[in-house]
């Protein structure tokens, strides 16, 4: 480490005779030991150098001028030896006092200087703090605005993996659901085809024949009676298949608008429905609706993201439950918002699991049964609708979810 | 380092006394104004507030000849401990060739005690002196107090530094010679080789303590 300011000599230097008597009025001196000794005087440092001079000295008496220990000069008078060793005395109490008063000063002088040397060092590593904050101040704004947009655009991209999720189990179950009635339907067309044959061939009869008990002859030994009326059982059952189909699709088609969901009046009870249709695949044999729907009025919603919510909802549930379980959605108008309920007679949630269901990838479900968003992308629907969702759940007395959406 | 005049034929040794305030720096001088007996001593120059504390510095001035003519001169300082006088204190520290710490036993003043310590190491290195090799003495000073710590318990805190350290009751004089003295020899080590004290001016270590710090008879 370099030393901060020691300069060559300081306040503790060797000060001479000529140093200790700078501040002294000489004359007034010279004149005080003039009356003092009653002869002239002679005042020199330890190199000769004179100092002091006054009248003739012939050499009488010199005797050493002490400083700290050392003499730093001589005094030579022609008066007694006694007068001589009184007037350095005197003398050595005056340049004491000098040398008192200079060292202080001088040690004082050097402590202001260092301290002030110290404050103005303070002062510019502030100064360079404060700049450095300022920046960093004028920059934050920015730096703040690009991390919100990076969490934002990953938050999306999450989401959008949920939806995906959720969407692509949701396929799975709608595809065996379609593919039942689409089997029937296949089947009793190829019945109806050979039906078809029959009657054809009855029919390519009907120019030779006799007579009308030939004919009624035909039309028994083919059967046709009981082929006429299983037609058209086939094609009752194939209608109500297609129709069963169609109806799946129209539902899927309501869930799925979830990217062009714009605010529109919804009926959450249509709703509710929609989404346990289209699910019943997945919770056939597992778990039964039960709707308590009460009388509601229309909400300004996205439909799209409240199926959502609805069928995370459902599918939790089908999970929670050891089949065959109970889901029972409840609607109702209360405290001037409208509460749907979710509860299903499931094992519950267990107190420690509880205050994370909400927190984004928390999951309970085996790897890649859940993705730990289901809950947290819900909460923020509902929030975003202007609600809050609510949990009670007791371990063995099953949970409910109460969603409060306000009506406005 | 020493100060060398080759004209006046003279070195300056520049001796420091640092610690916390009111350890008895003062004291110590005091007593060694009364103590000892060197060839040369001059009047003690002390600089107090009315209220008996040190403002700028106490100074001690001592001198002894070597067997060469050459003449030693001992000056011993003491800096004001008080936390506010640094800058003081360090300015007073600087160019020191030895330093005596003086530490208060009492138990209550083992925080203030560090403090100090490390305020000297700080000090010594803003103006220029190698801690490491500065002479330097320890003092537990005021062993007649009640509520000190043990010898057994301050030995086993230091063991490990190589500082001597000494026990003392400054105001009865007891125990301040032994500090000089143990100062006064690694001063000797520490200048020997630059001024030529037993080569060429013909002074040995026991020479040089014993002729700086003589007892009066």
């Amino acid at each position: 480490m370099s030393p901060d300011t020691v300069p060559a000599a300081g306040f503790d230097r060797e000060l001479g005779l000529d140093e200790l008597l700078r501040s002294v009025d000489r004359a007034r001196l010279a004149d005080a030991l003039v009356a003092l000794l009653g002869t002239g005087l002679r005042l020199s440092d330890v190199r000769g150098r004179e100092l002091l001079a006054r009248g003739e000295v012939h050499g009488g008496v010199r005797l050493p001028v002490r400083g700290e220990m050392e003499p730093i000069g001589y005094l030579e008078c022609d008066a007694t030896e006694a007068q001589a060793a009184a007037a350095v005395v005197l003398l050595q109490w005056i340049l004491r006092a000098n040398a008192r008063y200079l060292m202080a000063s001088e040690l004082h002088l050097q402590a202001v200087h260092e301290d002030y040397a110290e404050l103005q060092r303070r002062h510019a590593a502030l100064q360079e703090s404060e700049a450095r904050y300022r920046e960093l101040a004028l920059h934050l704004e920015q730096r703040v605005a690009e991390q919100v947009q990076t969490i934002e655009a990953t938050q999306r991209r999450l989401y959008q993996s949920e939806k995906l999720a959720s969407v692509g189990q949701l396929a799975a179950g709608v595809a065996h659901e379609i593919n039942n009635p689409i089997g029937f339907i296949a089947s009793n067309l190829n019945t109806a085809q050979g039906y078809l044959q029959r009657l054809g061939h009855w029919a390519e009869q009907l120019p030779a024949a006799p007579d009308l008990a030939a004919v009624q002859q035909a039309w028994a030994a083919a059967d046709l009676g009981f082929v006429l009326q299983d037609f058209s059982d086939l094609i009752d059952e194939s209608r109500s298949g297609a129709a069963r189909v169609a109806r799946i699709v129209a539902d899927l088609k309501g869930f799925s608008r979830v990217d062009q969901g714009g605010e529109e009046a919804a009926d959450i009870n249509a709703i509710i429905r929609q989404v346990c249709n289209v699910a019943e695949g997945q919770i056939r044999g597992r778990l039964a609706p039960v709707f308590v729907l009460g009388e509601v009025p229309p909400l300004r919603c996205n439909a799209a993201q409240l199926g959502q919510v609805i069928l995370n909802l459902l599918l939790n549930a089908a999970d929670a439950v050891t089949p065959p379980g109970v889901v029972t959605f409840e609607t109702a108008v209360a405290q001037g918002q409208l509460r749907l309920r979710v509860h299903d007679n499931g094992g519950g949630i267990p107190p420690t699991v509880l205050p994370r269901i909400f927190d984004p990838f928390f999951t309970t479900k085996e790897v890649g049964r859940g993705t730990g968003l289901g809950l947290t992308v819900s909460n923020d629907i509902v929030r975003a609708h202007g609600g809050r969702i609510e949990v009670d759940s007791r371990p063995g007395a099953g949970t409910t979810f109460t969603v409060w959406l306000p009506l406005r | 380092m020493a100060d060398y005049e080759a004209e006046a034929g003279r070195i300056t040794i520049k001796l420091v006394y640092y610690g916390p305030a009111q350890s008895g720096k003062t004291t110590n001088l005091m007593r060694l104004h009364d103590l000892l007996q060197p060839e040369m001593k001059g009047e003690m120059m002390t600089l107090e507030t009315h209220n008996d504390r040190t403002l700028f510095f106490d100074l001690l001035p001592l001198g002894i000849t070597a067997p060469s003519g050459l003449l030693i001169k001992f000056k011993l300082f003491t800096v004001p401990g008080q936390v506010q006088h640094d800058s003081t204190r360090k300015a007073v520290l600087s160019r020191a060739d030895g330093v005596v710490f003086v530490a208060d036993s009492q138990r209550a003043q083992s925080v203030n005690n560090g403090a100090a310590f490390e305020n000297l190491a700080e000090n010594a290195a803003r103006v220029g002196l190698d801690f490491e090799r500065l002479p330097l003495v320890v003092q537990f000073n005021k062993r007649d107090l009640p509520g000190v710590l043990a010898e057994e318990e301050i030995l086993a805190r230091w063991q490990g530094a190589r500082w001597p350290v000494v026990f003392s009751t400054a105001l009865i004089g007891c125990g301040v010679v032994e500090t000089l003295r143990a100062l006064l020899e690694q001063v000797y080590d520490a200048i020997d080789g630059q001024m030529q004290l037993s080569a060429v001016h013909g002074l040995t270590r026991p020479a040089f303590v014993d002729a700086a710090a003589g007892l009066a008879p």
